[in-house]
C-alpha cells in the first residue's frame, strides 16, 4: 500500500468532519410553523458540499505550497523545549492557561505574567526592560479600558 | 448651488472652535481605538454616549462620527504592521499590507493606506453631500431578495481569492459559511451547532476568527520558522514616498473602490467590511498583475482602504436620511442622537439642518486631520517593528487576547481564539487560503438569512429572486464574473 | 443552614436591645447597606436596551449620590441573556450583584433556550416600560388595525416584519394581537429581522406589508414627511409626544395590551434586607430630576413595581406568554 499524500490525509479528515456535520444537521429539530426553508436545509447542503470537495481534494496532487517546508535542521537539534514545534505548543498552552486564570487571578497580574514569561521564553534576555514594557503596556491598557472607557476587567487578587 | 450653500452653512458650524476641537478629539481617539486589535468602534461609541449628555447634538455627532471613521482609518495600522486587524473593516488590508511590511515596505504600505483612506473618505463625503437625500431610496430598495443576490455576487470572489488551489479555496469558504451559521437561527430561533453550550448561542464573533486566523496564526508561524530569539528584527520601515509610477498605478483602484465602497456603505447591513472585500476582489480581477495580489501588491492595500473608508461615510446615508442604522456602529450613533433629543429621519434635513450639514462639513475636516495626524506618525508607529522580536511576538499575543476579551468578556472566546490560531497555522502549512474563509464567514449567514426571509415573504416562490430587477441584475453579474474568466481562457487557447 | 437564617437570628437578638436604646438606632441596625461596589450586569453588548438601562441607572444613582457604593456596569453578552443568567444563577445569595431584565427572561426559557427563568432569581423592582407599535407604509391601503387584521385573514401570506426571532418579543406581541382580534396566533406570517431598524427599512422599501416594533424605537420615524405611519400601540392609554396621534388597540375594539417592561433582578435567594435596600434605592432614583431628564430623552415610561408586585407580575406574564407560545407550537421542553 502506498503512503497517502498530505492532501489525501486532509481529505479523509475533512470527509470525516463533513459526515459528523451532516449527522448533526439531521438532528436539527424542524420548526413547528411552516417555513419554505427550515433551519436544517442549509447545513445539509453545506455538509454534502464539503463531502464532495473532500473527494476532489483526495484526487488533487499536492504542489509545493501544499506541504510544509522543512524546518531548519539546526533548530531541530536545540534542547527539546526550544525546538520549533515545542515553541508553538508551549505558546498555545500558555495562552490557554492565561485564559483560564484571567478571572481568578485578575487581568493585570496574568497579562504581565504572559507578556514577560513568553518574551523571556522566546529568548529575550533583558529582563528589566521586558518587565517594564510588560507592566507599562498592560497597565496602560487596563487604565484606559477601566478608567476612561468604563469597561470592567477582572481585578482578581490585586485591589485595583 | 444649493448644495454649496448648505455646505457653507455646515462649515459655519463645523468651524466653531469647540467643534474643531471635537473633530480633532474624535478622530484622534478613533485612530487609537482602531489601532488596538479588538477594541472596535461599536463598544467605543457605546461607552462614549454618557460623554455626549448635554452636548449640542451637532457637536455630539461630530465627535462620535469622528471616532467612527477615525477607527476605520486607524485600523489599517495594525493590519499592516502586525497582521492583526484592528477593526473588522480592515481585514482585507492585511492581505497585501502585511506582506509589504515583511518586505521592508511598512512605511509605504501605511502611507498608501493613509492616502487611500483620505481619498475614499473625501470622495464619499462629496457623494454624501450631493445625493444623500436621493440615496435614501436606494437604501430601502434593497430587500431580502436583493441582499441575497448581493451576497451571492460577493461570494463569487472566493474563486479569485483562492488562486493556489480552487478546491482548497472552496473548502475554506464552505467552512467559513459553516462557522457563520452557528448559534441561534434568527429565522426560527432554533439552535444549530451550539454543542449544548450557551457560549455558542450567538455564534462566533467575527473578530475572534479573524484575529485567530491572521494574527495568532502568523505568530505561531514565525515561532515555527523564525528561529525564536536568535534572529535580529527586521527593522526596515522603508520610505514613505511613492513614485509617480506607483501613484499612477493606485489612482484608478482608489477611484473605483471609493465609489464602490460608498454604495456598499449606503446599503444597510453591508458596511465597511463587505465594502473592503468587494473592493479588493474587484481590483484583483481587473488587475493585469492579479496574481501578485496577496504578495504585497500596492493596489491590494489601496483598494480595500479606500473602500472601507468610503463605506463608513456611506453608512451615514441611511442613518441621517432615513433614521435607520445600517450597521452596529451607526445603531449606536442613532441611540446617541435620540438621547440628545434629535430623531434622525427624513424630517431631520428640514428640522435640524445644523446636525446634518454640520456633520458632513466636519467630515471634510476630520479626514484632513486624519491624514495630517497619521502621516507624521507613520515612522513612529512603524518603530513597533523595531522591537526585539521575542517582545514583539508576546505583545501581539496579549493584544489579541485583550482585544477579544474586551469585546466579549468571555474566557470561552479566548480559547476559541487560540483554536482558530492553530487552525490558521494548519491552513497555512498545507496551502489553504484564509481569505475565502473570512469572506464566507462575513457573507454566509447574511446570505442564508436573506434568502429564507425572501422566500418566507414570497410564500416559497423562488421567482422572487429574478422578478426583482436589482436582484436579477446582481445574479447576472455574479454569473458573468464566474464564467467570463473561463470563456476568456478558452478563447485565448483557441486563438493560439 | 444559610446566611439568611444567620441574619434573621442576628436581628432577632439585636432588635429588642436596640428598642431599649432608642428607635432611631433600631432602624439603623435593621438596615442593610452594601459593603462593597455593586456589580450591575447588562446581559448584552454595549448599546442595547439592557445596557442603556444599566448605564443610565448607574449614572443617575452616582450623580444624585443615592448610594454609598458605586454601581459598576458589566456587560455579559450571549444567548439573548442566557450566558449572563447562567453565571448569575451560580452566585446564590450574593447581595452585591444585580442585573437588568425584560420579557426575554420569561420568553427565552419558555422556548427552551435557558435552564434559568425568572423564578431562579430575586425580583427587585420593575422600573420602566415601552409598548409595541404596528406600522405600515404611508401609501398602504390599511387605515386602521381592523382593516389590516381583515387583510391578514384573507391573505395568510401577508408579511409582518419584526425585530427579533420567532417566539421572542415582537412575534409574541403580534401573535397575541392577532389572537385577540379573532385570528389564529399561528396565522401571522411573521418575518424576523435582526433589529427594529432593519425591519422598518424593509417596510419603507415595500418588502414587507407591516412591521411590529418598539414604540420608543419607532417614534423617531413618525411625523411629517415620514414614509411610514402607525396603526396602533399596545398601551392601555395613548402615549405622549410624537405618538399622541396613535390610537391604542383597545380604542379599535381589540382588547389587548402588551408591555415591553424593564426592571432589575438580583441573585437567587438574595437576603430580604438587601432586596429592601435596593427596592428603596430604585424608588428614590425614579423621583430624581436626573432620572426624569434621562427618561424623557430615552422615551421611557415609568412603571415602578416593588419586589413583591414585580414577582407577581412576572408570574402573570409567564402565564400569558405560555398561552401564546403554546398556540404557536413554540413551547420548548
Amino acid at each position: 500500500m502506498t503512503r497517502l499524500n498530505s492532501n489525501q490525509v486532509i481529505a479523509l479528515l475533512l470527509a470525516l468532519l463533513s459526515v459528523g456535520y451532516l449527522a448533526m444537521a439531521w438532528q436539527i429539530p424542524s420548526f413547528p410553523l411552516p417555513r419554505p426553508i427550515d433551519s436544517d436545509l442549509f447545513p445539509k447542503v453545506l455538509g454534502f458540499t464539503l463531502l464532495g470537495l473532500s473527494v476532489l481534494l483526495f484526487l488533487e496532487k499536492p504542489k509545493a505550497q501544499d506541504v510544509p517546508d522543512e524546518l531548519d535542521p539546526e533548530e531541530q537539534r536545540l534542547p527539546l523545549l526550544l525546538r520549533p514545534w515545542s515553541r508553538v505548543a508551549v505558546t498555545a498552552v500558555a495562552l490557554a492557561v492565561y485564559a483560564l486564570i484571567l478571572v481568578p487571578v485578575g487581568f493585570v497580574l496574568s497579562s504581565v505574567a504572559l507578556v514577560f514569561g513568553l518574551a523571556a521564553y522566546y529568548g529575550y534576555r533583558r529582563h528589566w526592560v521586558n518587565l517594564a514594557t510588560a507592566l507599562g503596556v498592560v497597565l496602560g491598557l487596563y487604565l484606559t479600558m477601566t478608567r476612561i472607557m468604563g469597561v470592567y476587567l477582572p481585578t482578581g487578587v490585586l485591589p485595583i | 448651488m444649493e448644495a454649496f450653500n448648505n455646505l457653507m452653512y455646515g462649515f459655519s458650524i463645523a468651524l466653531e472652535p469647540i467643534n474643531i476641537l471635537y473633530v480633532f478629539a474624535g478622530v484622534f481617539a478613533g485612530t487609537i481605538i482602531g489601532m488596538l486589535p479588538g477594541l472596535g468602534p461599536i463598544s467605543a461609541l457605546a461607552l462614549m454616549i454618557p460623554l455626549t449628555f448635554g452636548m449640542e447634538p451637532s457637536s455630539g455627532l461630530i465627535l462620535m462620527a469622528g471616532v467612527y471613521y477615525g477607527a476605520i482609518f486607524g485600523g489599517s495600522t495594525s493590519s499592516i504592521l502586525l497582521n492583526a486587524p484592528g477593526v473588522a473593516g480592515t481585514v482585507a488590508t492585511s492581505f497585501d499590507g502585511y506582506p509589504m511590511a515583511k518586505q521592508g515596505m511598512a512605511g509605504k504600505a501605511l502611507a498608501i493606506a493613509a492616502y487611500a483612506s483620505f481619498i475614499g473618505g473625501t470622495v464619499s463625503i462629496i457623494f454624501l453631500m450631493m445625493v444623500a437625500p436621493l440615496l435614501g431610496r436606494v437604501a430601502v430598495s434593497f430587500g431580502p431578495a436583493e441582499y441575497f443576490s448581493l451576497m451571492v455576487l460577493g461570494l463569487t470572489a472566493v474563486v479569485s481569492l483562492s488562486d493556489k488551489s480552487l478546491v482548497k479555496g472552496l473548502i475554506a469558504a464552505v467552512v467559513g459559511v459553516m462557522i457563520s451559521i452557528m448559534g441561534i437561527d434568527l429565522q426560527t430561533g432554533t439552535e444549530r451547532f451550539t454543542f449544548g453550550t450557551v457560549h455558542l448561542l450567538d455564534g462566533i464573533e467575527f473578530l475572534v476568527v479573524a484575529l485567530g486566523i491572521f494574527a495568532l496564526a502568523e505568530v505561531f508561524y514565525m515561532l515555527l520558522k523564525g528561529g525564536g530569539g536568535k534572529e535580529q528584527p527586521r527593522n526596515a520601515i522603508g520610505s514613505l514616498k511613492l513614485s509617480k509610477q506607483e501613484i499612477k498605478q493606485i489612482a484608478p483602484p482608489i477611484g473605483r473602490s471609493s465609489i464602490l465602497g460608498f454604495f456598499t456603505g449606503v446599503l444597510p447591513g453591508a458596511g465597511a467590511t463587505i465594502g473592503s472585500f468587494l473592493g479588493y476582489s474587484m481590483e484583483k480581477r481587473l488587475a493585469k498583475d492579479g496574481d501578485t495580489f496577496g504578495k504585497g501588491n500596492i493596489k491590494g492595500v489601496a483598494a480595500p482602504e479606500s473602500a472601507n473608508n468610503a463605506a463608513c461615510t456611506g453608512s451615514f446615508v441611511p442613518l441621517l436620511t432615513l433614521g435607520v442604522p445600517g450597521s452596529g456602529s451607526t445603531a449606536v450613533l442613532l441611540g446617541a442622537l435620540l438621547v440628545m433629543g434629535v430623531s434622525p429621519g427624513p424630517a431631520m434635513l428640514v428640522d435640524r439642518p445644523d446636525v446634518f450639514w454640520g456633520v458632513v462639513a466636519s467630515m471634510y475636516l476630520g479626514n484632513i486631520f486624519l491624514l495630517v495626524l497619521n502621516l507624521p506618525l507613520i515612522p513612529l508607529i512603524a518603530k513597533i517593528l523595531d522591537l526585539p522580536r521575542p517582545l514583539l511576538l508576546s505583545l501581539i499575543l496579549i493584544f489579541c487576547m485583550i482585544g477579544v476579551y474586551g469585546m466579549s468578556f468571555s474566557v470561552f472566546d479566548l480559547l476559541l481564539l487560540l483554536g482558530f490560531g492553530l487552525l490558521g497555522l494548519g491552513m497555512r502549512l498545507f496551502g489553504f487560503p484564509a481569505a475565502p474563509l473570512i469572506l464566507a464567514l462575513i457573507l454566509g449567514d447574511i446570505m442564508e438569512e436573506s434568502m429564507r426571509r425572501a422566500l418566507q415573504i414570497s410564500g416559497g416562490d423562488w421567482s422572487i429572486f429574478i422578478d426583482k430587477p436589482i436582484s436579477m441584475w446582481l445574479l447576472i453579474i455574479a454569473a458573468l464574473s464566474l464564467t467570463l474568466p473561463l470563456i476568456k481562457r478558452v478563447m485565448a487557447r483557441r486563438s493560439v | 443552614m444559610t446566611a439568611k437564617q444567620h441574619l434573621t437570628r442576628f436581628s432577632a437578638i439585636v432588635l429588642p436591645l436596640a428598642a431599649v436604646v432608642g428607635m432611631s438606632s433600631a432602624a439603623q441596625a435593621d438596615e442593610w447597606t452594601p459593603t462593597r461596589n455593586i456589580e450591575f450586569i447588562a446581559p448584552a453588548n454595549p448599546g442595547g436596551g439592557w445596557d442603556t438601562l444599566v448605564r443610565t441607572t448607574s449614572r443617575v444613582i452616582q450623580e444624585e449620590g443615592l448610594a454609598e457604593r458605586s454601581f459598576g456596569a458589566i456587560n455579559v453578552p450571549g444567548g439573548g441573556g442566557a450566558v449572563a443568567w447562567a453565571q448569575i444563577a451560580r452566585d446564590s445569595g450574593n447581595p452585591h450583584k444585580l442585573f437588568a431584565t425584560s420579557p426575554p427572561i420569561i420568553l427565552v426559557p419558555l422556548a427552551g433556550a435557558s435552564r434559568y427563568d425568572h423564578t431562579s432569581f430575586t425580583p427587585i423592582a420593575r422600573l420602566i416600560t415601552d409598548y409595541s407599535i404596528v406600522l405600515v407604509r404611508n401609501d398602504s391601503p390599511y387605515e386602521d388595525l381592523p382593516s389590516l387584521i381583515e387583510a391578514m385573514e384573507q391573505n395568510p401570506q401577508l408579511s409582518v416584519g419584526g425585530g427579533s426571532a420567532p417566539g421572542s418579543m415582537d412575534h409574541i406581541s403580534m401573535a397575541g394581537l392577532a389572537a385577540a382580534a379573532g385570528l389564529n396566533a399561528s396565522d401571522v406570517n411573521y418575518i424576523p429581522f435582526s433589529g427594529g431598524g432593519e425591519a422598518m427599512t424593509s417596510l419603507m422599501g415595500g418588502h414587507v406589508e407591516a412591521v411590529i416594533t418598539g414604540a420608543g424605537e419607532a417614534s423617531g420615524q413618525l411625523g411629517e414627511n415620514s414614509q411610514i405611519r402607525a396603526l396602533g400601540v399596545s398601551a392601555p392609554e395613548r402615549l405622549g409626544g410624537a405618538l399622541a396621534e396613535v390610537p391604542t388597540y383597545q380604542e379599535q375594539d381589540i382588547d389587548y395590551t402588551f408591555d415591553i417592561w424593564r426592571g432589575v433582578m438580583g441573585t437567587p435567594d438574595m437576603p430580604a434586607e438587601a432586596v429592601a435596600y435596593y427596592e428603596d434605592l430604585f424608588a428614590q432614583m425614579l423621583e430624581t430630576d436626573g432620572w426624569q431628564q434621562a427618561r424623557e430623552q430615552l422615551g421611557w415610561i415609568d412603571a415602578y413595581q416593588d419586589s413583591e408586585e414585580f414577582g407577581a407580575f412576572l408570574d402573570e406574564q409567564k402565564e400569558q406568554f405560555s398561552t401564546i407560545l403554546g398556540d404557536l407550537g413554540l413551547l420548548g421542553e
